[in-house]
Parts: C-alpha cells; sequence; structure tokens
C-alpha cells in the first residue's frame, strides 16, 4: 500500500505543476490589474510606478521564475488586494469549505444509502416512485435559488435560524441544506441503481435461503457490491464541493475557498488566485487518493498486489 | 464457500459513514474554522452589515467606499469635512484655514486631540500624514484621486500652525484635503497599515478576516462621546441577504439595499450624488455625427426608465452631478423622449452619407448597480427603435475599464460606454477634468474651445466658479454632446427600528457611527 500510496502522490506532482504553471499563464493573460487597483483618473506615472512596484514590468518569464521559486519556499506573494500574505488568506479560508464540504458530503452519503436501498427493496414501488421523485427533484433544484427560498421561509418568516453568516451551530443549517439537496438527488438514483442490480444477484438469493434476514441481506451482502458507484460519484461530486461551493459561500457569506477565488479572479489579484488554486489541487489530488484507497477497501480485485521475490 | 461475515468491511458498511458523519457534526458544532462565535446584538452595539469586506483600513485609501465606510470620521478624522447636507467645508482637527498666498494655505489646528495611541496630534502628524499620502511612494489611492501627480510642500510652523504650499494656484485645496485622514508620526513610511491608529471616536478592536470587524469607543476622544459603545461590521454580497438581515433583526443597518429587496418601511431613500449615463465615442462612425449623439438623447425614455425601472426614486439626470454639488446647473432639463425626433436625424444624418447602419457597442458593466441589465436590455431596445444597429456587450469589471479609462480599447467602432459617476467631492471639477477635457481619464473627446472653458472653471472662485460650470454643462448638451444622461440615482440603507439615524448623500462612503442612535 505504501508503494501504491508513493507512486500515487509521484504521479501527481506532474499535474500540479501543470496547474501551477496555468494558473500563472492564464492569469497573466487577463491584463495589467492597474486599472482595478488605481484611481480611475490614475495619471501614466501612476500606473506606472504600480506596475514597477508589483513586478508586473518584468518579463513573463522573470515573474514565472520568481514565482516558482516562491512556490518552493512556500511564498506565494502578497495580495495586491488587501496586502496580506496570499497563502495565508488561502489557508484561512479553506478549512471553512473543507467543513462545509465534508458535513455535506457524509450527510448526503447517508441519506442517500438509507432512501435508496428502501427505494430498491422493490423496485416501482411505492418507496421507490417516491424516492425517484424527491431525488430528481433535489438534483435539479438551483441551489441560488433554494437558498434565497431558505432563507425567505426559515430565517425571515419562521425565524428558526439565521439568514447567514457563521456565527454558532444553527448558522450551518441553511448552507448545508442548501449543498446537500443536489449530492443527496444524485447519490439516491445511483445507490439505489446499484442495489436494484445488487439484490437481483445469485449470491442474494442464496443468501436469503439461508435464512439471512432483510436488513442483514441489504447491508451486510448487497451494500458493500453495489458502494463502488456510489462511492465515484460521491468522490466526484465531493471533488466539487472542494473547489468551493462559490453560491453558498456568496449568498450566506461563508468565508471559504470559492468565494476567495472568485473574488480574486474578478480582482486580478494573481498571488492569490495562484495559492488558492494551487492550494485546492493539492487536496483534490490528495482526496482522489483516499477515493481510491476507499476502492481497494471495498473491492479485493483493485487493491494493489505486492509480489515478493 | 466463505461466509461474508468473514470480511472486515461488511459490518461497517453503514457504520463509517455513520461514525463520519458523528465526527463531522462534533467538528463543525464548534464553529467555522476561522471564525469565532458572534453575540447576538446587545443594546449598546449598532450592528452593520456592508455589502463587501473592507480590503483595508488603510486612512490613505479611505476614498475607496469599501474602506472609507467604516473607517472615515469613526477611527481616523480628517483636518477639513464636507459638511454633506450644506456641501460648506466645517472644521474638523483643523478649526481655520485660508489662504495665504496665491499658492500657499495656512491651517490652524485643534488643540487637546490625541491619538488612539496616546500620542498627540499637532501640525507634525498632519504634516506627516499629508507626506505620506500625497508625496511618497505608497501608492496611496487617495493620491490619485484627489492631488493627481502634483506634490505638495507642507510645513510644520509651530505646534498648531500648518503651511501647504501648491505647485499651482489651487482654490479647491481646503477641500481636496477633506479627503485625507489624519495618522500618527509612528505609522509606516515604507508599507500601508491596515488597522490605523485615527483620533475618531472609535478604535478597532478586532479583525476576524473574512468574518467581522469590530470598533470601540474611545475614551480619550476630543469630541462628544458616542451613543453606541461598539459597532460590528459584517458583509454579504447578495443585497436580498443583507435586507434579511435587517427584517429578521441580525443587523441594525444595512448599506446599498435594492428596490426589488422589499424591505418595506425598513428602508430609508437617500441621495448618493450617483448619475447613471451613457458616453458615447465621437472618434467612430456613426457616432462621430453629432445628430446621430441627439438622437441617442431622444430616443432614450428616462422618465420610463425611472418609473418602471426604479420605483420613481430616481430622478432624470441632464447633467452628470446632481444637485448639491458645486457647479450644477438646475436650469438644465433633461432631453425630452421624442422618438420621432431621433428617427428623423437619424434618416438626416443617413440622407448626408452617415453610415447609420454601422454597429453601436453598448458596453455595460455586469451587476454594477441594481437592474443594470434590464437597464441595458431597454436601452439596447429603445436605440433600434430608433434606426440604430446596437449590440449589448455586459462586462465584467476589469474588461469593462478597458472602455471606460484611457489608454481605450482600440479597434471596437463605435461605444457607448453606461458609467455610473459619483460625485463624493462636491465640485465639479472632479467631474469634469475626468469626463469632458480632451484628454480626461474617462473622455472620448473634446474641443479646444471647451478645454479653455474648463480650465478657466478650474481656476475660479466662489460665483464665478459655480457659474463657469454651469456653463461647462449646458455647453456640454449643446454643442459637444459626448452623454446621454440618464439618472441621478438614489441609495437605500436598510435601518432596524431601534436605531435613529438619517442617512445623507456621504453615507455611502462615510458611514458616521458617533450620528446613530437608540431610537426612543
Amino acid at each position: 500500500m505504501l508503494t501504491y500510496l508513493r507512486k500515487r502522490i509521484i504521479s501527481s506532482a506532474l499535474p500540479l505543476v501543470v496547474v501551477v504553471v496555468g494558473v500563472f499563464a492564464l492569469a497573466r493573460m487577463t491584463g495589467n490589474p492597474a486599472s482595478l487597483y488605481l484611481p480611475l483618473n490614475a495619471t501614466q506615472q501612476m500606473r506606472d510606478d504600480f506596475t514597477a512596484r508589483n513586478g508586473l514590468d518584468q518579463p513573463l518569464l522573470v515573474q514565472m521564475a520568481d514565482y516558482f521559486g516562491g512556490v518552493l519556499r512556500l511564498d506565494f506573494g502578497q495580495s495586491l488586494r488587501t496586502g496580506q500574505d496570499a497563502a495565508a488568506m488561502a489557508l484561512r479560508a479553506f478549512p471553512a469549505t473543507l467543513q462545509l464540504a465534508a458535513t455535506t458530503m457524509v450527510l448526503a452519503v447517508v441519506l442517500a444509502v438509507i432512501v435508496g436501498c428502501w427505494a430498491a427493496l422493490k423496485p416501482n414501488g411505492v418507496a421507490d416512485r417516491i424516492s425517484s421523485f424527491i431525488s430528481m427533484a433535489a438534483a435539479s433544484i438551483p441551489d441560488f435559488w433554494l437558498a434565497i427560498v431558505g432563507i425567505w421561509i426559515f430565517a425571515i418568516t419562521l425565524g428558526w435560524v439565521p439568514t447567514s453568516g457563521v456565527s454558532g451551530a444553527s448558522a450551518w443549517v441553511l448552507p448545508i441544506a442548501t449543498l446537500l439537496l443536489r449530492p443527496f438527488g444524485v447519490l439516491v438514483q445511483i445507490v439505489r441503481g446499484s442495489m436494484v442490480s445488487a439484490l437481483s444477484e445469485p449470491y442474494i438469493k442464496l443468501a436469503r435461503s439461508r435464512g439471512a434476514g432483510e436488513l442483514r441481506v441489504v447491508t451486510h451482502h448487497a451494500l458493500r457490491n453495489a458502494a463502488a458507484p456510489a462511492l465515484t460519484v460521491a468522490g466526484d461530486l465531493t471533488v466539487g464541493l472542494v473547489n468551493g461551493a462559490v453560491v453558498v459561500e456568496t449568498i450566506f457569506g461563508w468565508p471559504g475557498i470559492g468565494k476567495l477565488m472568485i473574488d480574486s479572479i474578478l480582482q486580478r489579484d494573481f498571488a492569490v488566485l495562484q495559492a488558492a488554486v494551487l492550494l485546492t489541487a493539492v487536496a483534490i489530488f490528495a482526496l482522489n487518493i483516499l477515493i481510491d484507497m476507499g476502492y481497494a477497501l471495498l473491492d479485493a480485485r483493485v487493491r494493489p498486489v505486492t509480489v515478493k521475490a | 464457500m466463505t461466509s461474508s461475515s468473514k470480511l472486515p468491511f461488511q459490518a461497517t458498511a453503514l457504520r463509517w459513514p455513520a461514525l463520519a458523519a458523528v465526527a463531522v457534526f462534533g467538528l463543525s458544532a464548534c464553529s467555522v474554522a476561522n471564525s469565532d462565535s458572534a453575540g447576538g446584538g446587545a443594546a449598546d452595539t449598532v450592528r452593520v452589515v456592508l455589502g463587501q469586506e473592507p480590503p483595508t483600513l488603510e486612512a490613505c485609501e479611505s476614498n475607496l467606499t469599501s474602506t472609507g465606510v467604516v473607517v472615515r470620521s469613526n477611527v481616523t478624522e480628517p483636518l477639513i469635512e464636507r459638511n454633506p447636507q450644506s456641501g460648506e467645508l466645517e472644521p474638523k482637527l483643523a478649526t481655520e484655514w485660508k489662504a495665504t498666498s496665491n499658492t500657499e494655505w495656512t491651517l490652524k489646528l485643534r488643540e487637546g486631540v490625541n491619538f488612539q495611541d496616546g500620542t498627540p496630534f499637532n501640525a507634525e502628524a498632519a504634516a506627516f500624514t499629508i507626506d505620506r499620502a500625497v508625496n511618497s511612494k505608497l501608492g496611496c489611492n487617495v493620491e490619485g484621486y484627489v492631488f493627481g501627480d502634483a506634490d505638495l510642500d507642507v510645513k510644520a510652523v509651530d505646534a498648531t500652525t500648518l503651511t501647504v504650499t501648491t505647485p499651482e494656484p489651487d482654490p479647491i485645496l481646503p477641500l481636496r484635503l477633506s479627503f485625507l485622514e489624519v495618522v500618527p508620526t509612528s505609522t509606516s513610511t515604507t508599507e500601508k497599515v491596515r488597522e490605523p491608529i485615527g483620533t475618531g471616536p472609535y478604535k478597532i478592536d478586532s479583525w476576524d478576516a473574512g468574518q467581522k470587524i469590530s470598533l470601540s469607543s474611545w475614551d480619550g476622544y476630543w469630541g462628544d462621546k458616542p451613543a453606541y459603545a461598539k459597532a460590528e461590521y459584517q458583509w454579504r454580497s447578495e443585497s436580498s441577504v443583507r435586507a434579511a438581515m435587517i427584517t429578521s433583526g441580525e443587523a441594525d443597518v444595512a448599506m446599498g439595499l435594492s428596490p426589488d429587496d422589499n424591505i418595506g418601511d425598513l428602508g430609508v431613500d437617500y441621495p448618493n450624488n450617483e448619475t447613471v449615463a451613457l458616453r458615447m465615442d465621437a472618434n467612430e462612425a456613426p457616432l462621430n455625427d453629432i445628430r446621430i449623439r441627439q438622437a441617442v438623447n431622444f430616443a432614450i425614455d428616462k422618465e420610463g426608465i425611472v418609473n418602471s425601472l426604479y420605483q420613481g426614486k430616481h430622478q432624470v439626470a441632464a447633467q452628470l452631478v446632481p444637485e448639491g454639488i458645486v457647479g450644477h446647473n438646475s436650469g438644465l432639463k433633461g432631453w425630452p423622449f421624442d422618438l420621432e425626433k431621433a428617427k428623423s436625424l437619424v434618416a438626416e444624418a443617413k440622407a448626408d452619407g452617415v453610415d447609420t447602419a454601422k454597429q453601436i457597442s453598448l458596453v455595460v458593466r455586469s451587476a454594477q448597480f441594481p437592474k443594470i441589465t434590464e437597464l441595458a436590455q431597454v436601452l439596447q431596445e429603445q436605440l433600434s427603435q430608433a434606426g440604430l444597429n446596437v449590440k449589448l456587450k455586459m462586462l465584467e469589471t476589469s474588461q469593462h475599464l478597458t472602455y471606460q479609462v484611457r489608454p481605450f480599447a482600440e479597434d471596437e467602432g463605435a461605444v457607448a460606454l453606461m458609467t455610473q459617476h459619483g460625485n463624493q467631492a462636491g465640485d465639479a471639477a472632479f467631474t469634469v477634468d475626468q469626463y469632458m477635457l480632451s484628454t480626461g481619464a474617462q473622455s472620448y473627446f473634446g474641443t479646444p474651445e471647451f478645454d479653455a472653458m474648463i480650465r478657466k472653471a478650474d481656476a475660479a472662485s466662489g460665483d464665478a466658479r459655480q457659474k463657469a460650470f454651469e456653463e461647462i454643462f449646458a455647453y456640454q448638451n449643446d454643442k459637444v454632446v459626448q452623454f446621454a444622461h440618464i439618472s441621478h440615482q438614489t441609495g437605500i440603507l436598510g435601518k432596524a427600528k431601534s436605531v435613529s439615524y438619517t442617512p445623507n448623500s456621504s453615507s455611502g462612503d462615510e458611514l458616521r457611527i458617533s450620528e446613530m442612535t437608540p431610537a426612543s
């Protein structure tokens, strides 16, 4: 397993370099940010001073070499907008996104497994039709609309939760509920499909013929074999959330990495953008490795084999 | 065949997610990673929700709306301040000022004032502030906004006397100085400071980046003690959420609301000195013909736009500055909506060989102000009805700036750019120099005669200054027609019933907490 991990980490290095170079180049292609940071009536001298002060007058290759040198020292430079350390800004925002993503996905998986299994027990039965309707609706509702409606109903009309912010446990309810619905809806469909297929396998009939209870058949026999597709989709959905739940972060004032990245793009805050993208890329590579390990745990056929001489 | 129960994962198929859920909830129940737990609204605290987090509270950047709204007159104070209602300059840290020569102004400073770090305010600190903001290499925003490239010669004559000398005669130097927030001599001159020390009624307690800024009243303040002991600032991008925070009692004051936020009687209208207009590029056909630019003015139904899109809260504009700004011409009326006249002007130009079918790009910045997309679509339709070929370009801020500010984007054909101009300085020079001079940063064109008029107005003072700028606005509409003015905007501030506060035209840039009191 350690060998496998080492290989995965090494193989991830090249894509990371591509990400670093790509973000650097694409950001610079959007032009000089001087106009965004100077008064509209700034003179040419002021624009030139700004450009020189921030090293943007250097040839692109020199800027890139500086940037790479900094990355190796974990120095991503300073934010043009706030003057703060770019890496510190990214590291401060990322845990908030991670918490939101982790809580959302754990809840989505638990609920989807329960509802998906329930639906799969009797395909086309009442439970299946109800869960299909709910899951399709959940996967289709736009999150910005849901967020605004949620605020109106639960914060303003009923007063049960705050409209936004991060103060206290109740502030988590609306952002998570908003984020939860889409992954929940998608995962219910996946789990249901996999479970219908798994429950029709001969080994299930054998288990039932041996007198295994329905709960045991579902949880011990069918679910494990049906879990791989759900894990794949859950992994993709988690990656999407780790990238930043921009709409939810924006509406609910959640201080996460998605909002930070969008603001950095709009403000041409190159240093923060580069730090945030690289941090997110590293997290996504780590997540993918975890997902691969999850496959290995679920299915012996995909475990790495160590051949001893 | 082995029993499946021997496999280590089977029994945990559902336990893993369950355990993870417990763990995550355990983690989550504490708080968000980079936050603390904000308390509810205490009676001695006023809670303000802004549209964005200030990028910095640096005093020499306080002309930026997002910075100034927190720092100006709360944490720091200027030497001179402009009364937003009367437009008059009033004493603050300077008690009097006068021109002692063509180029020199002398200011007498207030005694008995201390900075929040305990050091005394004096002429040395005032001189340091001006030097740091205007003459240094810090690249302060206020330098470009108010002073340009010109350096000032500043001298502390004695502890309470300061002289400021300008390279050229500057009749509005005191107004320019009202943009400088005074800081102590201990402030860094090599880098900007995120949390300044000032002489204001509030000092900065904490700034939880991404979350909240807390101020508390400062016992050593030289003036009256403010009614609220504390102020808390949060920020939400969505105006509907800011409005909801007022409705739900989570905030006391909300900035920048939209008519669509339906906040009812918790919304207070105030003039925000912002004007919306189309700026037309007369260097390109068909806008190079004045008849086409006049047709654009006749084709826009300004009354209809104000009434239907903005519920009648805005005012039809006839010039780039609203009432209350020195130089505003109250005799000017907006161009009447006359589609037939617009069509005939276009036809006349076409008959004279103007290529009226040539495309005009209507360049608009997304989300610049409420309902801008709808406004842009209305304008496109109305100009099309007049017989013009208009293509709508919605751009984000950075792209929009390439059309808005010199050097302008090239090879773009005829451009009509939607601009929102706010004159927060109170003098038309801050508008005209940028928007109407041939070489103005935001001007497509001008004429030598018009430039001469502007230069003359810039150097005038008193009634002559007022009259000179009035003539400039009239001349623009008669002879130049670079602009099709649409409306003077009205801001909406959300205010809980528990707070007593009357917003004014400066509130969006300088929200004075000391002017707020608990409602009786």
